[in-house]
């Protein structure tokens, strides 16, 4: 996957793009309108992160110009902190494939990623098994075990889902909680849902087996292993 | 009331006391100058006719008996008296009065002069009449034209003032109907100079245009500070929430330490959500959402039920949606009016007692519009709370109890009930329970 960040804040920049080194993604840099306008003109990449405001220019002149490029078959992500609200609409509607207000976390980034690649490649199902014998299916939504039916709340599964996707890795209670609520403005960090939302996954699993592969890392969250 | 409405009644008004005065003044003085009138001609009658006497002597009127003389039709006549000798002789000034007399078998009345004279050693009274029923005839003409030129009058000038005034205010009407009507927000307003040569209007209409256009640079200026605001508070922000969790991501961290960056992405958190609020608060106050959407209550309301549906089984929380009939609000924004009922109900929870109850309750308000009431089983908020309820950043249950979020949630939904033009209230119970209630229009 070869990924292009256009970012100017450096910070940020260096952030994200170790993130997408660890993930194994292939990343190139640009920190300007003009050398990110060169850079997309020139190489084929499959992700372009998106900054809105950079210097030299609007990150949206940017996506205009790149889908008037055929060659140039890019996903785009916008990735912004400007408050304007409108610039999501024109984002979409210049034909950005999905937009993440600053700030962002990495796994959100990552997830997002990951299902831009899933609608663009066509898969219309994926499945993703785990433990012995658990089969999750993101599309129809669904979670079996050998050839019995699970049943989940809505949070719980895209909880569940979430940890799937992040396997062997530790997500913190916030960074869950961000995912299930992400559109609802909460200052409710301290609450224990995710403990419960866990508990209640763990009671409806391990009536089909144990349940081990799903950790609790004292103090900091939860962890999918192998 | 319009102006010009009031205008052409005050116009219509008057010109009616114009008409009534004048009728009420007009016939005494009518009558009074055809009786003047008549009163001329009698004195010039009798100069006549005592020239004629002087010119002709008295004889050719008067032999013995007394002389009589009327036109055909018994409007005047002239009578020559001579008077008994014993009577008083001395010469009267003419006198003028009203009296009737007997003229062939008739009797009518008459202004009569009436004057005594000598001649040739002998008094006369000679008598002049105009009949009263002529004067009168006069007067009656005299009144009616002058009552209908008022009244002709009167009605040609309330014709042409009301259209004089309509014409005249006609810049003013454009400037309602095309500048001022329908404009909530100075994008919308049109500043092409009014057409009109009355000063007044032109100096309203370049104030107007000066005011509008000093507002929205204001508001662009705003926008554009927000905007800049949101960015530089925001990127700071993102930067930490990326490096923890680049941090935590890191195999030779210790657990410690591990525990310290949790610890620091819930400060983080809470420093975001704040500034996004505060952002989402002052961007509602300016007006940068749209409200073009007419949303059904009950459809919102069963979005904001299944997102929270795990935490009501969670507390063990039953909640009853009851919508008689469901209220469609036609000017809204969706995602706002989902926040505001989202913080209404996920408020409700927060602040129940376990196994507690809510009710959602919309009907057709008694005073019109449409109530929607929320009702929680919690442990209520005292009465002195109550006002300070929206404040922003303000908290009542001190110490480790009281749950997290009473900041920022209320204050939010007041400001977006604000902007859809409702208004939100609050009633509570200590030990009971509290009631937000939102009206509709």
């Amino acid at each position: 996957m070869h990924v292009l960040i256009v970012e100017d804040e450096k910070s940020l920049h260096q952030e994200v793009r170790q993130f997408l080194l660890q993930s194994q993604y292939l990343v190139d840099s640009a920190f300007t309108y003009a050398e990110a306008s060169e850079k997309i003109f020139v190489n084929s990449y499959d992700f372009v992160l998106l900054d809105l405001g950079l210097p030299g220019g609007d990150g949206l002149d940017l996506l205009r110009e790149a889908r008037q490029n055929e060659r140039q078959e890019a996903s785009f992500i916008i990735l912004t902190a400007r408050g304007a609200i409108d610039d999501r609409v024109k984002g979409l509607d210049l034909g950005a494939d999905d937009y993440l207000p600053k700030p962002f976390s990495l796994l959100e980034l990552q997830s997002r990623m990951q299902a831009i690649m899933r609608r663009k490649f066509g898969l219309k199902r994926q499945e993703l098994t785990f433990g012995q014998g658990f089969q999750l299916d993101a599309t129809g939504r669904t979670l079996r075990y050998q050839d019995q039916d699970v049943t989940l709340t809505k949070k719980e599964f895209d909880l569940l889902h979430y940890l799937l996707l992040h396997k062997n890795r530790v997500l913190t209670r916030l960074q869950l909680g961000e995912h299930l609520w992400g559109n609802v403005l909460e200052d409710d960090s301290d609450s224990n849902y995710i403990d419960v939302h866990i508990k209640n996954i763990r009671k409806k699993l391990a009536q089909f087996a144990p349940t081990h592969f799903l950790e609790t890392v004292r103090g900091i969250g939860y962890r999918m292993t192998e | 009331m319009r102006l010009e409405a009031k205008l052409a009644l005050f116009n219509a008004l008057s010109k009616l006391l114009l008409v009534l005065l004048g009728a009420l003044v007009i016939p005494p003085i009518v009558s009074r100058v055809a009786i003047s009138h008549t009163d001329q001609r009698l004195h010039e009658k009798q100069a006549e006719v005592v020239q004629l006497i002087h010119r002709s002597g008295i004889s050719t009127f008067v032999q013995g008996e007394a002389y009589a003389d009327y036109n055909i039709l018994k409007q005047e006549y002239i009578t020559l008296t001579p008077l008994p000798a014993t009577a008083d002789t001395a010469a009267h000034t003419p006198r003028i009065f009203d009296e009737p007399r007997q003229v062939d078998n008739q009797i009518e009345d008459f202004r009569i002069l009436s004057e005594q004279f000598s001649e040739g050693g002998r008094s006369y009274r000679l008598e002049i009449g105009s009949s009263l029923a002529t004067v009168e005839l006069l007067t009656d003409t005299l009144r009616r034209m002058a009552l209908w030129v008022l009244v002709i009058g009167a009605a040609l000038t309330i014709f042409t003032d009301a259209a004089f005034a309509h014409y005249l205010l006609r810049p003013l009407r454009e400037l309602i109907t095309r500048k001022l009507q329908g404009v909530h927000h100075p994008s919308a307003f049109s500043y092409t100079p009014l057409h009109t040569d009355t000063a007044d209007f032109r100096r309203l209409d370049n104030s107007l245009n000066e005011m509008m256009s000093k507002i929205q640079s204001a508001f662009e200026k705003e926008r554009e500070f927000m905007s800049n605001v949101s960015h530089e508070l925001l990127t700071p922000v993102s930067i930490l929430q990326s490096r923890f969790e680049n941090l935590l991501q890191d195999p030779e961290l210790g657990h410690a330490h591990s525990l310290k960056i949790v610890e620091s992405q819930k400060t983080l958190y809470r420093l975001r959500n704040t500034v996004k609020t505060l952002l989402l608060i002052a961007n509602i106050e300016n007006e940068q959402y749209l409200r073009d959407e007419a949303v059904s209550l009950t459809s919102v309301l069963t979005d904001v039920t299944d997102e929270l549906e795990d935490r009501l089984t969670q507390r063990e929380l039953e909640l009853q949606l009851d919508l008689q009939p469901d209220y469609v609000l036609p000017q809204a924004n969706r995602t706002l009016l989902f926040t505001l009922l989202f913080n209404l109900v996920s408020n409700a929870i927060k602040y129940n007692r376990w196994g507690g109850s809510i009710v959602v309750q919309g009907r057709p308000a008694p005073q019109g519009g449409y109530l929607l009431r929320v009702t929680d089983t919690g442990p209520g908020i005292a009465a002195e709370h109550l006002p300070h309820l929206f404040d922003r950043f303000r908290r009542f249950q001190a110490g480790a109890s009281a749950p997290e979020g009473y900041g920022l949630g209320l204050p939010i939904a007041k400001t977006i009930a604000t902007f859809h033009k409702l208004t939100l209230t609050v009633e509570s119970e200590v030990g009971k329970g509290t009631t937000f209630q939102l009206q509709f229009p």
